[in-house]
């Protein structure tokens, strides 16, 4: 293979991996402020592709414009789910908190695939067709692009809003001590509720920016979780910096696989780096060391 | 446990060995098997999961060990009791790795990284047709040529009994003190000098042994497993389910909850078709929210609120 098949994948790649630290963000945030593993993470990311696509065939808006209505709803679901199924189980065991965001994730892609169906969907519009050419050698899909910059918007917005808002710096205290947090007049349950919305929100808008360039089905989000537990894990788990670095990466080298190695091998190669950062580096490739 | 347990355990299981004597349908039988499978297999999982206190979500990798080493050790020509044996010393040598790994580590990591070690296999399974079969899958060798469904209905009854005294032996020893200390408190435990990385890795090795056993009975009676099957992430989370809805670290829980999850779940079959899994997740939301000890648990709450 050639420098610019390698180039090509690469760019291809951090498109992809935008999408990816997306995803990855929501999860370091919600687990940053809450402990919790969001084992639905994926579920609600193919939760936001479904309201996207039903946005697309009942009203014909292209995701591009109807993410932000996809992402408000969800953030309303998170908030909800959190009051609702959270909040009671509030300070148990991870045990327990896995087993019912794991719980949590299975009911609703079952319910979906009730109402939906088990069948493949896609999307089409023009824009689909387009692609850039950048020199002579790379290309890019245009769909691609658009998404990238509203990832990268979506991701620097929530950046700035976790370092600079009262509502940021409430969670960040209560990140690094949940106990002290609410004597300093933080309401621990409203703050939190608001982040899980918001780290929900972050996955459905990455979901509506795939959907035109994936397929649909309910199971869609399951390996999206996984990517998301990899991408925390490699970004130190609850720095969200380091989640976005390590998404980007994660979709560098899974392309660089696919070309490699074959499409099918993605996965497995993004479990062996977890299960190697894991043994020689828990607290992640860009986390700080922790005793 | 006392002596109406004890007869309680006894007759319940020589009932179980009699109930081919009365049950004929294959479908029976069938479901009958499964409800066994998986009280052996959550019983095995309920050694790490419920006496321990770790998550495992990944027993799938013990499970297609179990599977997948039957169908490719025959195929290599080896006899069946060596295959037996070397597939669970397979399933014993993953928990090695995935405890190895992942005990040292506090909070949420041993149940990532028994999800991406079993995902890791599952994608190998797949993609290594020469070896596994790929998606196409492979023949698993028949454990019993006459009177199938039975003789499956009794071995499982055999595994299940089998994994249940393993369990009642270990509960009442110092090991199985050890691993509950370690749930409890595993500072404590650490301050009174026991070894809890090992201590919990032992527990994996035994029950990386017994699930790898259902795996294999489980594959025979298909008698063809692709990898979707028994390597999937719903093998593990069922697993997990049928432990927790009975009642995690208790001895009757996981065949209270396998007779309870996979009744439910052959009604939701005939109703929901492919969505039968929605009664999964809403059994987890409700364990969880209001049965956290599982149904076990419940009961001897009200028992001894009577008394």
């Amino acid at each position: 293979m050639d420098f610019f098949t390698t180039l090509q994948a690469v760019v291809n790649g951090v498109l992809t991996g935008a999408l990816y630290a997306l995803v990855g963000m929501g999860m370091a945030l919600i687990f940053g402020v809450m402990r919790i593993v969001n084992f639905a993470h994926g579920t609600f990311m193919m939760l936001g592709m479904y309201a996207t696509y039903v946005l697309f065939v009942q009203a014909h808006v292209v995701p591009y414009y109807s993410f932000p209505l996809v992402a408000l709803g969800m953030y309303g679901l998170g908030y909800l789910i959190y009051m609702a199924l959270l909040r009671p189980i509030h300070g148990q065991s991870d045990f327990m908190q896995i087993l019912l965001t794991l719980g949590i994730g299975l009911a609703i892609t079952d319910a979906i695939q009730l109402v939906f169906g088990a069948d493949y969907h896609q999307i089409n519009f023009p824009l689909l067709e387009k692609n850039l050419h950048l020199g002579s050698h790379i290309t890019v899909n245009a769909p691609w692009v658009v998404s990238f910059g509203i990832a990268l918007v979506t991701g620097g917005g929530l950046y700035f809003f976790v370092m600079h808002t009262m509502s940021g710096r409430a969670a960040r205290a209560i990140a690094q001590n949940r106990y002290a947090a609410p004597l300093m007049g933080i309401h621990l349950h409203r703050v939190q509720a608001f982040w899980f919305g918001l780290g929900v929100s972050a996955a459905a808008v990455a979901g509506s920016l795939l959907l035109p360039v994936f397929y649909l089905y309910p199971g869609v989000g399951d390996q999206f979780t996984l990517k998301a537990f990899v991408i925390v894990v490699l970004g130190g788990m609850e720095s969200i910096v380091g989640a976005a670095m390590a998404g980007v990466l994660l979709g560098v080298v899974e392309s660089l696989t696919s070309l490699y190695w074959g499409n099918e091998w993605a996965l497995a190669v993004d479990f062996a780096i977890f299960l190697l950062v894991l043994s020689l580096r828990p607290s992640g490739i860009f986390g700080r060391q922790k005793a | 446990m006392r002596r109406w347990q004890l007869a309680l355990a006894g007759s319940g299981f020589v009932l179980s060995l009699l109930v081919p004597l009365v049950v004929h349908s294959d479908y029976q039988l069938q479901v009958l098997f499964r409800i066994y499978l998986f009280a052996a297999l959550g019983l095995a999982w309920n050694l790490v999961g419920g006496y321990a206190g770790q998550l495992s979500l990944g027993h799938a990798a013990y499970f297609g060990a179990g599977a997948y080493g039957l169908a490719l050790f025959t195929r290599a020509g080896m006899p069946l009791w060596a295959a037996l044996v070397m597939l669970v010393g397979l399933a014993m040598l993953f928990a090695l790795l995935i405890g190895g790994v992942s005990f040292r580590l506090r909070g949420p990591y041993f149940a990532l990284a028994t999800i991406a070690f079993a995902e890791v296999l599952h994608a190998a399974a797949k993609n290594l047709p020469r070896v596994t079969g790929g998606d196409v899958g492979v023949p698993v060798p028949a454990l019993f040529h006459t009177h199938a469904n039975r003789s499956f209905y009794l071995c499982a009854v055999l595994l299940t009994a089998a994994t249940t005294a393993a369990t009642f032996l270990i509960s009442r020893s110092r090991f199985g003190y050890y691993l509950m200390a370690i749930r409890e408190d595993q500072e404590t435990a650490l301050s009174v000098g026991v070894n809890a990385a090992r201590t919990k890795l032992h527990a994996l090795l035994v029950s990386a042994a017994f699930t790898a056993l259902g795996g294999a009975l489980y594959g025979s009676l298909f008698l063809f497993i692709v990898p979707d099957q028994v390597l999937s992430i719903d093998i593990s989370n069922e697993i997990a389910i049928v432990a927790m809805l009975g009642g995690a670290g208790t001895l009757a829980g996981p065949m209270v909850g396998a007779a309870v999850l996979e009744s439910a779940s052959e009604i939701f079959k005939t109703i929901f078709q492919e969505a039968h899994l929605l009664i999964y997740g809403l059994l987890l939301i409700v364990v969880v929210l209001f049965l956290p000890e599982g149904i076990m648990g419940g009961v001897e709450a009200i028992v001894r609120r009577r008394k």
